[in-house]
């Protein structure tokens, strides 16, 4: 016969049970991330031969846009700027123009500004046309416009990157892969124009360490040094090179101040306001002479500031005696102009 | 209590305890956020138990990375849009230069779908020195592994995969994908 004694032990023991197998699974979800054991350092010629793949070793200006925004909370509203890609001929302009609107785009994205989303991605589209290497991305321009009518932005974010990556990706199938390292060139210097102004907008210079990149700039600089000579005949790609140098020099001066990486996160690099303020300058003015149309008069860099080691950007394109080539109307790209 | 009473509730209880615990595996980027729920972790894969792991093309190591990689989605992680596949053999690890910014965190997720395969995932610092993270093993033996890090830095950093354990004379086709927030 059962009492009520009977099953006063048998709800004990029930919950006895339970309390058992729950910190018994607590323990198992616990237990799966374990701490990294005692792995060896690797070596100088390891890293020496560690892979460069602009897919993943270059940052999509997403990535720094995402640590920017941690850093100082931009106003990215005031950010975004008109897509207006260059009319030209030139194809190392072209694939500069697609990297530098390629990264307008994520501002864009950031700035949750549909319109100019679209509008940067009619740019892109036009720019892959320029350059023979449309056929495939139809489908991610129609994806672009559904998404920004949709409002998903994270969604755009990945194909903005997924466009860029396809743009690239047919340029290295059409035996164009040089062109790949102006893309990648451009977005980061468009992405460090506008990161390096956010930063120097701020008092405090709160964000600087989100630019610390010295050998990524030096990386680029050296692959476009490598280029054929048809592809640096011009006074485009070599201003570039420069500046990518002169800005890992820069960095490179900051992280000598900071003493190396390992530093605590949060303490700022001794980049000064001057020498940030060239490098955006010097940015600034790369940006607008890949965005400049063939037959428009080259914007001026400005003078060198400051640091002694920088070289890039303080000569005018326009005194190097070696015009832009001058774009043919009829072969010219259907850019139209962007509407607001 | 009547003697129905209780076979009904002794019959209860066994079949409590005989219900296997649900469990509880941690996802990869419960790892780096405990404070968040625990997320599914990534569905099985086909592949793993593919009977002619021979026959694995780098195209299933991806589906197999970026299906692993989602499950870092569901906490607000964003997965590059860009892979790198590779063949590893057993004492020839791999490695890739990346760029990091202080303030992100980020996943690198390696998937194999060679059968008995272990990988392990780890991330380097400029000078070559392991960096303080989580690392993430599949639970259930198959080649899927992840490292995650919250550099605080910004710069170059390297990427290392390696197979620890894999059958004799075996280069698995591996990929990896980077996820960052």
């Amino acid at each position: 016969m059962l009492t009520g004694r009977h099953f006063a032990i048998l709800t004990l023991c029930a919950g006895f049970g339970l309390c058992c197998q729950t910190v018994g699974a607590e323990k198992a979800a616990k237990a799966t991330p374990s701490a990294v054991p005692a792995i060896p350092p690797i070596t100088a010629e390891q890293r020496q031969g560690a892979l460069f793949l602009d897919a993943l070793s270059v940052p999509s200006p997403g990535e720094v846009f995402a640590a920017l925004n941690k850093a100082c909370r931009p106003n990215w509203a005031t950010l975004v700027t008109p897509a207006t890609a260059p009319v030209t001929t030139d194809r190392t302009q072209l694939a500069l123009a697609v990297g530098v609107l390629a990264a307008n785009g994520y501002i864009a994205v950031e700035a949750q500004d549909g319109q100019q989303v679209k509008n940067v991605g009619r740019e892109m589209m036009a720019m892959a046309k320029a350059l023979g290497v449309s056929q495939s991305l139809l489908g991610r321009g129609h994806s672009l416009v559904e998404f920004a009518d949709n409002n998903a932005w994270d969604a755009l974010a990945d194909e903005l990157e997924a466009t860029e990556n396809e743009v690239k990706a047919t340029m290295v199938e059409q035996k164009d892969k040089d062109l790949v390292a102006l893309t990648s060139s451009a977005a980061w210097l468009r992405g460090l124009e506008v990161a390096s102004g956010v930063v120097l907008a701020n008092e405090n210079l709160q964000g600087a360490a989100v630019l610390h990149q010295p050998r990524l700039a030096r990386h680029l600089a050296s692959r476009l040094e490598g280029l054929p000579a048809r592809m640096i005949r011009g006074e485009l790609v070599p201003a570039v090179t420069r500046t990518l140098s002169s800005t890992a020099a820069i960095l490179d001066q900051a992280s000598q101040n900071l003493g190396g990486q390992g530093k605590p996160y949060g303490k700022p690099p001794q980049i000064t306001r001057e020498n940030l303020q060239k490098i955006h300058d010097d940015a600034s003015v790369i940006v607008k002479m890949i965005l400049t149309s063939a037959s428009a008069p080259t914007p001026s860099p400005t003078p060198q500031a400051g640091t002694g080691t920088a070289t890039a950007g303080g000569t005018n394109p326009a005194s190097a005696g070696q015009p832009l080539p001058a774009a043919t109307p009829a072969a010219s790209p259907t850019t139209s102009p962007s509407k607001p | 209590m009547n003697h129905h009473s209780f076979r009904l509730a002794l019959f209860s209880l066994c079949c409590w305890f005989a219900t296997p615990v649900p469990t509880l595996r941690a996802a990869p980027g419960d790892a780096a956020a405990p404070s968040s729920s625990a997320t599914p972790s990534p569905s099985p894969a086909p592949a793993a138990a593919s009977p002619n792991p021979a026959s694995a093309i780098p195209t299933e190591s991806r589906r197999l990375a970026l299906e692993t990689a989602g499950a870092f989605t569901n906490d607000g992680f964003r997965i590059r849009d860009g892979e790198w596949s590779f063949s590893l053999e057993k004492g020839a690890p791999r490695f890739l230069q990346v760029t990091l910014f202080a303030g992100n965190r980020y996943w690198f997720v390696a998937a194999s779908p060679a059968a008995n395969v272990r990988l392990r995932v780890t991330v380097y610092d400029a000078e070559g020195k392991v960096v303080k993270g989580e690392q993430w093993q599949d639970p259930e033996g198959r080649g899927r592994s992840a490292a995650g890090v919250a550099p605080e830095q910004s710069g170059q950093y390297f990427v290392g995969v390696e197979v620890m354990e894999a059958p004799v004379g075996a280069a698995p086709d591996t990929c990896l994908v980077v996820a960052y927030k």
